[in-house]
């Protein structure tokens, strides 16, 4: 009898699945999706293979940083679209509490559906990790230029990490759910779902606060000027934009639409009537969700289009951290002829590693003040600042070089100098070289490890904002087949009624859409201004970045769009 | 000439895999006279839904015509007929159908709107309109704030603002309580008294009695007719009541 029971949940949370797939396949796409990219990350961060290439190290202090990001990012993720699910399904729950299913067993129906979503998720998880693993390492591996050869697996500890994290989302989720069951009786589950909506007060205050916060933002973030403080503002900038943007999806919309309603001339024609009002609707109930799309894709392209221009610029950057090539340090306590001696040393370390040495004097104009020149003639002067050796520069305790050759005789010629560095000074080899072939490569790590992760943010944002807009229009879709009937009988003929609907579906996609650009505008000068931090002097660089990944996401999104437009007419026509 | 002219109609719905027939109608014949108030009555399943629609040219039959003002619903192309619908004839239903998005008053003026009404005109046909029903208070409110009863009168109200030539209502009580059923057929008399055509179809002989001529229709095909003459209501729905339990079915409420 006991297992006939349990048969009998089993059945019926398989059923309920089965039924309303059209609602559970994006929750298991999320899941698949959101576990696969987790273990992904997890898997790079603990292969040996990334640990042992020569910038791993920097790459995998990213990643872990990363990690955390995306675990607790996943969560709340998971934990929203189970809300959202759970509360369209309020009345099918309170059917079942009239039919005599007591709350207790439609709880154990509820465990049973959540674990074979998270379930089945979990394992088209793992399958996308396994077969794009492979692909994304390669990818990783070129852009930070490791040593070939390295291999992809993915270690056991982040299938026991992933497994935990989705354990977790499960048991809280499972929790929410069963807590949402148990406080309403049957009654109020049944009819939570027709609530009506009239308009509210202090709409009007609240969006003029939100466009002055808006407008304050854009012209702090297109003015400031100093990298430092622009580093300093931006994340204060970002919440004011992020306040900004909820307040004027939220009120200004409706101020706005309340406007065109008021002008009558405008509101009582066939093509608007229909349209300003679907949309007072949509914004009603949508204005967050469309503020959250908004505001992760612009976190999406910041992200990506900073990596991006930090990835690309890299080597601009490094000419301008280091003007020359290499720099070697004496010792504070080194005299006149150890140093002019050292020259011939390097000249030689030089030619051991067939590089050849050049020193521009006018590069140093990049160093001394405005009004002074470097002369060579001066054979000391009296704070000692410039030494005059035979072929190289000396200034300010350190000799500047250009080093020509190829990358690799180049770097072994700044680990010669390292090596043989205690023969002439006796002192032990410690910063005494800086040099762009180092900093080269690590700079492949650092850039090429943020831009992988920026890329790896981007699909989560990315996947997140699809199916946040994928359920928005599902549930739309339910509630437009009712209104698309009723303007049928009511004498609008068949595409007119696909002619406005249509259009408040282009509203409702493209409004974040185009907020999405205007905060990049805006957020393209401060970041060209953080960026110069890292002596990346660029707007027109970041200015490219931003248009060539708005446009990549413009181009996604607009596929997304005619998939999701698709289902919506296949429910609206049903 | 009749207002309303019902040839033939015949209706034949083949089920999915064409194994089955069902006819819902076959061989309805009758007219209706400008200023008459029809109810068409019968049992669940008799076709009466199927006749409406029909009429309503939300359907089309597979056999016979439908002609109003001497103008055949089968000689109108399809593009024309949405703009045929909203010029010529105007619907009650039983769920009242009123958009949640609209106030009432923009549920009233759809119609209007539709047909590209100045703001000026809308207004005029309006107020009376709204008067009539009771309605001027409520004109500002969404459908979700008024009752049942109010939500009813607004769908007459958008109904008749194009003055159509037929106001055509399926089963327009079928969701009030008693009070507002009588409330609203009343309203519907009054309609009637001041020349409007209406056509209603009702399982209820309370709605049927108001009309001035019941139609009985059973299995699809039409069964018998009464008229008022010069009863009273009461005299009326006993006659509808007998004449029901001659056809042996619908519920007397």
């Amino acid at each position: 009898m006991r297992t006939l029971r349990k048969f009998f949940y089993f059945r019926l949370a398989w059923n309920n699945i089965k039924r309303s797939r059209i609602t559970y396949l994006p929750y298991m796409i999320a899941t698949a999706v959101m576990s696969g990219v987790f273990l992904l990350i997890a898997g790079l961060l603990l292969s040996d293979s990334l640990t042992n290439t020569p910038s791993g190290r920097t790459a995998t202090m990213m990643f872990g940083f990363g990690l955390v990001v995306y675990a607790i990012f996943t969560f709340m993720f998971m934990f929203y679209i189970n809300n959202f699910l759970i509360k369209r399904r309020k009345k099918e729950f309170g059917l079942y509490g009239i039919l005599g299913l007591d709350k207790r067993n439609i709880g154990r129906v509820l465990l049973w559906e959540n674990f074979f979503v998270i379930g089945g998720g979990i394992l088209c998880g793992i399958a996308i990790a396994l077969v794009f693993g492979r692909l994304l390492f390669l990818a990783l591996i070129k852009l930070i230029h490791a040593v070939p050869g390295s291999s992809f697996s993915i270690a056991p500890v982040a299938y026991a990490l992933m497994l935990g994290l989705f354990f977790a989302v499960y048991v809280v989720t499972s929790i929410v759910n069963l807590i949402r069951i148990h406080i309403a009786s049957p009654i109020a589950l049944l009819s939570s779902e027709k609530r009506g909506e009239t308009d509210k007060k202090g709409i009007l205050p609240l969006s003029i606060l939100g466009l002055v916060l808006l407008i304050g933002a854009y012209y702090f973030a297109w003015t400031v000027d100093i990298p430092g403080l622009a580093i300093g503002v931006f994340f204060p900038l970002a919440i004011v934009v992020i306040i900004a943007t909820y307040l004027l999806f939220l009120c200004g919309s409706i101020v706005v639409l309340r406007l065109l309603r008021l002008k009558k001339s405008l509101y009582y024609q066939p093509d608007h009537f229909v349209t300003i009002s679907g949309m007072f609707h949509r914004m009603r109930q949508n204005a967050r969700g469309l503020a959250t799309i908004c505001i992760l894709s612009t976190m999406l392209l910041v992200t990506i289009s900073g990596t991006l221009s930090l990835y690309l610029g890299r080597e601009e950057m490094m000419q301008g951290m280091y003007p020359f090539d290499a720099q070697v340090y004496v010792p504070e306590d080194a005299t006149t002829e150890q140093i002019v001696a050292y020259d011939s040393t390097l000249q030689a370390l030089a030619a051991e590693n067939n590089v050849t040495l050049s020193a521009d004097a006018s590069k140093l104009i990049y160093e001394l003040e405005d009004g002074q020149e470097y002369a060579q003639n001066d054979y000391v002067w009296p704070d000692s600042v410039f030494v005059d050796v035979p072929t190289l520069i000396f200034f300010g305790r350190s000799f500047r070089m250009d080093v020509s050759g190829t990358e690799d005789d180049c770097l072994s010629f700044i680990q010669a100098i390292r090596d043989h560095y205690s023969e002439s000074f006796s002192e032990t080899p410690n910063l005494i070289v800086s040099d762009i072939f180092t900093a080269r490569v690590d700079g492949y790590g650092l850039y090429g490890g943020l831009l992988f992760l920026g890329a790896f943010f981007a699909v989560l944002f990315l996947s997140v904002a699809v199916l946040i807009l994928y359920f928005k229009q599902v549930t739309e879709g339910y509630e437009d087949k009712e209104r698309f009937l009723i303007l049928q009988q009511v004498g609008m003929d068949d595409q007119q009624v696909k002619k406005t609907i249509n259009r408040q579906v282009l509203w409702v996609f493209f409004l974040p859409l185009a907020a999405t650009a205007l905060h990049m505008l805006f957020a393209s000068k401060i970041m060209a201004h953080m960026l110069k931090v890292f002596q990346l002097n660029d707007w027109g660089l970041v200015l490219m970045t931003i248009g060539a990944s708005l446009a990549v996401f413009a181009l996604l999104y607009l596929g997304v769009y005619q998939l999701t437009a698709r289902t919506y007419y296949r429910i609206v026509r049903r | 000439m009749a207002l309303l002219q019902v040839k033939g109609l015949g209706k034949v719905y083949n089920t999915k895999l064409g194994m089955r027939q069902c006819v819902a109608l076959k061989n309805v014949n009758f007219e209706v006279i400008e200023g008459e108030f029809v109810a068409i009555m019968g049992a669940s399943g008799s076709g009466k839904t199927t006749l409406l629609n029909i009429l309503a040219s939300l359907d089309k039959p597979t056999s016979g015509d439908v002609l109003l003002d001497g103008k055949s619903f089968s000689s109108i192309p399809d593009r024309e007929l949405s703009q045929f619908r909203r010029r010529h004839l105007g619907f009650v239903f039983q769920d009242f159908n009123l958009l949640d998005t609209f106030s009432l008053k923009d549920n009233i003026l759809l119609p209007l709107v539709l047909m590209q009404t100045t703001v000026r005109e809308m207004e005029e046909r309006l107020m009376p309109i709204a008067r009539q029903l009771s309605i001027t208070s409520l004109l500002n409110k969404y459908p979700f704030e008024v009752s049942g009863g109010e939500k009813q009168r607004a769908a007459i109200a958008r109904a008749v603002i194009t003055d159509p030539r037929i106001l055509l209502a399926d089963e327009p009580t079928g969701a009030l309580d008693s009070k507002a059923s009588a409330n609203l057929l009343e309203q519907f008399s009054d309609l009637n008294a001041i020349g409007k055509t209406i056509l209603m179809v009702t399982h209820s002989a309370m709605a049927a009695s108001y009309a001035t001529r019941v139609l009985f229709i059973s299995d699809g095909a039409l069964f018998s007719q009464l008229y008022r003459g010069d009863e009273t209501n009461r005299e009326f729905f006993e006659r509808i009541v007998s004449n029901l339990s001659v056809l042996g079915g619908a519920d007397i409420a």
